[in-house]
C-alpha cells in the first residue's frame, strides 16, 4: 500500500467500527429579527455499527436519513454529539486531524448524473481522491484501472466523460471513486433509487460483492423498504429526526413494534396478495420539523395515540435484546 | 348484418390505440420511441403499463392527448381512436374539447405540473369554466367540492392556497382534483405516485381505487412499479424498448409471467415477505442496458440480455401470441412464451 504520510487509525474496539451516540443537526432558522425555533433535522440519534456490517437506514422524505448519514461523515457538521470512527471521537477533531479519517470513510450518492463533474473524465473523477492523498500518477493510475475492472467498468471507458455513460455505469463510477483509497466505512445515500429494477439489481449485487470481498462496512440509507431488507443486516427507522425502531432486520420486518413502521411496511405494495397485512393509511403529512409535536412526534399520525403520549417522549428501549423501540405501547 | 357498431356496444373500449408508432427526430437519427404499439382501455378499468425509463410507456400516453410537441415527435402511422372517433387526425380545437374534458391527465410531479402563480382554486375553477360554461360563483363552489372529494381539510380555504403552500402528497390530490373535475370518461395517470413517499402513495392510490369505484373513470396507470399493478389494476401492458412485450390480467401476469423480461424484471426486484432463510439470496441480474432505439429492429430487441435467447430470436421480430389456448387474454411476444407458460423453460 502507498499512504504516504498518513496513518491509519487502530481499532481500538474490536469489531466495532462506528459509534454514533447522540447526534444532533440542528438548523437556526430566523423570521425577520427574530430567531425561530431551529430545524430539529437529526435530534439525537446514537446506533453503531460493527466491520462488515450493513445498517439501513430508513424513512420518509424529510426524516433526517440523509442529513444524518452526511452529520456523520461531517460533510455537514454536527451541532453536538459523539461519533466514534474505531475508537476515536471524530466529531472533536479540528479539520486538519480529521482528515486522514476521511479516508476511511466515502460516500456515494443518489443522483449518479449530479455526483459527477460532467469536465473531468472517468479516470479523473476516480483518481482525484487518490491525488489528494498523495498518491503519484503511476501507482494511482494503476489503481484506477484496478477499479474500474473490480466495479465492472470497461476499461475503454477510463478516458470518458460522465454523459457518455448509462444511469448504472454512472454509478459503478461514484461506487469506484469510494472505493479508491481502501475505506472501511461507505455510506451509500439512497444508491439505487435512481435506477431501474434491472439495473439496480445489478448494483446491489456489486455493493454485496465488494462487501464480501473487501470487508467494507455500509450505512445504506434509502426509501425503499424492500431493498433495505435485501441488503441490510440491521435497519435503522426513522421518524422527524429520531430513531424510533432499531434492530435486526428479520425482527423489524417480521415483528415491527413501532406503529409508525407497522404502518411504513403496510403501505408497500406488495406482488401475491396472499399474505399482505392489513393497510395502515397514516392520515396527512409530516409535521412541520421546526415545530415538532410535543411528546411522541409520531403522535399526530399514530391511530394508538393516548394523552400520555402529548406530556411526555418515549426513550429508544428493549427487552435486552438488539430490538429498541420508542414507543410507550410497544 | 344486424350487429351494432362497435362503438356503440356496451363491452366496446372506450379508448384504442392501435399499431401506434412514434418516432423523434435527432440529429443524430431518428428515434424510434414506440414502435407498434396496441392497447384497449374498457370504460371502468384500471389498465396498467409498466417499463422501465425510456420504453416509451410515458410518450404512448401523451400521444393519447396529442400533446407531444411535433416536430421532433413525428406520428408515423396507427390509430388513436376515443369511443370511436379517431384522434390522431383530429383537430386542435377539437382536442382543446376533449383534453381534461373527456380524457385527462395527471403528471408524476405535481410542483412542475401545477401553475406557480395560480391559487388551486383558479386552476381548478378554469377548467370548469372552460369546459363546462359554469359561473366563476359555480365553478369555485364545485371546485371546493373536488377538493373535499380527493380528502384535503378546509377544501374551501385551501382554494385560495397557492401549490407551493402544499405538500407533495396534497398536491397530487390537487392535481388529481383538476384532472377529475370535469368528470373525464378517461383518467391517463402517468407515474402519479412516484415522487412520493410509501405512505402517501398509498393514500393516493386508495384514493384513485375509490375515484373509480365512485365515477366509473377509466385509468390508464403508467408506472414502473410492479407492486403498484399489482394492487390497483386489472390488465397489465409490459413494455420494453418501444413495444409492447406482454399483456394478461394482472393475475395471470404475475402468476405465470411468460415473456423473459418480465419474468427478469420480477426476479431482480428484492421482495418484502421472503422467508428469513431466502433473505441473502442474490437478485437476478439482467444483464447489459436497454437498447438504443436509433437502430431499427432486426431481431427481438430483448434477445442481447435474455438468457433463453436462440437463434431466430436474433433475426426475427416475434409476433404477439397468445401463450396457452387456456388464456386467451395473455399476449406475450417470445417464441418462447408458450414453453414458458407451461413452465418449461428454465
Amino acid at each position: 500500500m502507498n499512504h504516504p504520510n498518513v496513518t491509519t487509525p487502530h481499532t481500538k474496539t474490536g469489531s466495532l467500527l462506528l459509534d454514533v451516540r447522540n447526534l444532533v443537526k440542528h438548523y437556526p432558522t430566523r423570521t425577520f429579527w427574530r430567531d425561530s425555533p431551529p430545524v430539529k433535522a437529526v435530534d439525537g440519534i446514537s446506533f453503531s455499527l460493527g466491520e462488515g456490517e450493513t445498517l439501513g437506514l430508513v424513512g420518509e422524505s424529510g426524516c433526517g436519513k440523509s442529513t444524518a448519514a452526511k452529520t456523520l461523515m461531517r460533510l455537514i457538521e454536527p451541532t453536538s454529539g459523539e461519533i466514534f470512527l474505531a475508537g476515536t471521537d471524530i466529531a472533536k477533531l479540528s479539520l486538519h486531524s480529521f482528515r486522514p479519517y476521511r479516508r476511511e470513510m466515502q460516500i456515494v450518492f443518489q443522483d449518479p448524473y449530479a455526483s459527477l463533474n460532467p469536465r473531468m473524465r472517468a479516470c479523473d473523477i476516480v483518481a482525484e481522491p487518490l491525488r489528494n492523498f498523495g498518491w503519484d500518477s503511476k501507482n494511482g493510475s494503476e489503481r484506477v484501472a484496478d477499479l474500474f475492472h473490480r466495479v465492472g467498468l470497461d476499461p475503454d471507458a477510463l478516458r470518458k466523460y460522465p454523459h457518455e455513460f448509462s444511469g448504472g455505469q454512472r454509478q459503478r463510477l461514484g461506487i469506484a471513486r469510494a472505493l479508491a483509497l481502501k475505506p472501511k466505512l461507505i455510506v451509500c445515500d439512497e444508491p439505487v433509487s435512481a435506477l431501474d429494477v434491472s439495473i439496480q439489481a445489478q448494483v446491489i449485487n456489486l455493493l454485496e460483492d465488494l462487501q464480501t470481498d473487501l470487508g467494507l462496512s455500509y450505512i445504506f440509507v434509502a426509501h425503499d423498504l424492500a431493498v433495505v431488507r435485501h441488503i441490510s443486516r440491521r435497519v435503522a427507522v426513522m421518524y422527524l429526526g429520531r430513531i424510533v425502531e432499531i434492530g435486526p432486520v428479520e425482527a423489524i420486518y417480521t415483528d415491527p413494534k413501532h406503529p409508525y413502521t407497522r404502518a411504513l411496511l403496510s403501505a408497500v405494495p406488495k406482488i401475491g396478495k396472499s399474505q399482505r397485512p392489513e393497510r395502515i393509511l397514516l392520515k396527512g403529512d409530516l409535521p412541520n420539523p421546526a415545530n415538532p409535536p410535543s411528546g411522541c412526534t409520531f403522535r399526530t399520525r399514530c391511530q394508538q395515540a393516548r394523552s400520555e403520549c402529548a406530556e411526555s417522549s418515549p426513550q429508544l428501549t428493549g427487552n435486552g435484546d438488539q430490538h429498541l423501540v420508542s414507543c410507550h405501547f410497544a | 348484418m344486424t350487429t351494432p357498431y362497435p362503438d356503440q356496444s356496451p363491452a366496446a373500449p372506450i379508448l384504442e390505440v392501435e399499431d401506434l408508432r412514434i418516432a423523434f427526430v435527432s440529429r443524430d437519427g431518428i428515434v424510434r420511441a414506440v414502435d407498434g404499439v396496441s392497447w384497449q382501455l374498457q370504460p371502468a378499468e384500471m389498465l396498467g403499463i409498466v417499463g422501465e425509463s425510456g420504453c416509451g410507456k410515458s410518450v404512448s400516453a401523451m400521444s393519447v392527448l396529442k400533446l407531444l410537441p411535433g416536430p421532433p415527435a413525428m406520428y408515423s402511422s396507427g390509430s388513436i381512436r376515443f369511443r370511436g372517433e379517431e384522434l390522431l387526425t383530429a383537430s386542435e380545437v377539437r382536442m382543446r374539447q376533449l383534453r381534461g374534458n373527456a380524457i385527462s391527465m395527471i403528471f408524476q410531479d405535481p410542483m412542475t405540473s401545477l401553475n406557480p402563480v395560480l391559487t388551486i382554486g383558479e386552476q381548478i375553477a378554469e377548467v370548469l369554466i372552460l369546459h363546462q360554461k359554469l359561473s366563476k360563483r359555480a365553478a369555485w363552489k364545485r371546485a371546493g367540492e373536488m377538493l373535499d372529494l380527493v380528502g384535503i381539510p378546509e377544501p374551501n380555504q385551501r382554494l385560495r392556497d397557492y401549490p407551493h403552500q402544499f405538500s407533495g402528497g396534497m398536491r397530487q390530490r390537487a392535481m388529481i382534483s383538476l384532472a377529475l373535475a370535469c368528470n373525464p370518461a378517461v383518467l391517463i395517470a402517468d407515474e402519479p405516485t412516484t415522487a412520493l413517499d410509501v405512505t402517501i402513495q398509498a393514500q393516493i392510490m386508495e384514493l384513485l381505487a375509490r375515484l373509480r369505484r365512485e365515477m366509473g373513470t377509466a385509468i390508464v396507470l403508467i408506472t414502473h412499479d410492479l407492486g403498484v399493478v399489482a394492487e390497483c389494476c386489472d390488465r397489465v401492458v409490459v413494455m420494453y424498448a418501444g413495444s409492447k412485450v406482454e399483456e394478461a390480467t394482472v393475475d395471470t401476469l404475475f402468476a405465470r409471467p411468460c415473456h423473459p423480461y418480465t419474468r427478469g424484471l420480477l426476479a431482480a426486484m428484492p421482495g418484502l415477505d421472503m422467508a428469513a432463510d431466502a433473505g441473502h439470496r442474490r437478485l437476478a441480474e439482467i444483464p447489459g442496458m436497454v437498447p438504443s432505439l436509433k437502430q431499427a429492429a432486426i431481431g427481438c430487441r430483448f434477445a442481447p440480455r435474455c438468457a433463453a435467447a436462440q437463434e431466430c430470436c436474433h433475426v426475427t421480430i416475434p409476433e404477439l401470441v397468445v401463450v396457452a389456448r387456456e388464456a386467451p387474454d395473455h399476449l406475450a411476444a417470445c417464441f418462447r412464451a408458450c414453453e414458458a407458460f407451461r413452465g418449461e423453460l428454465a
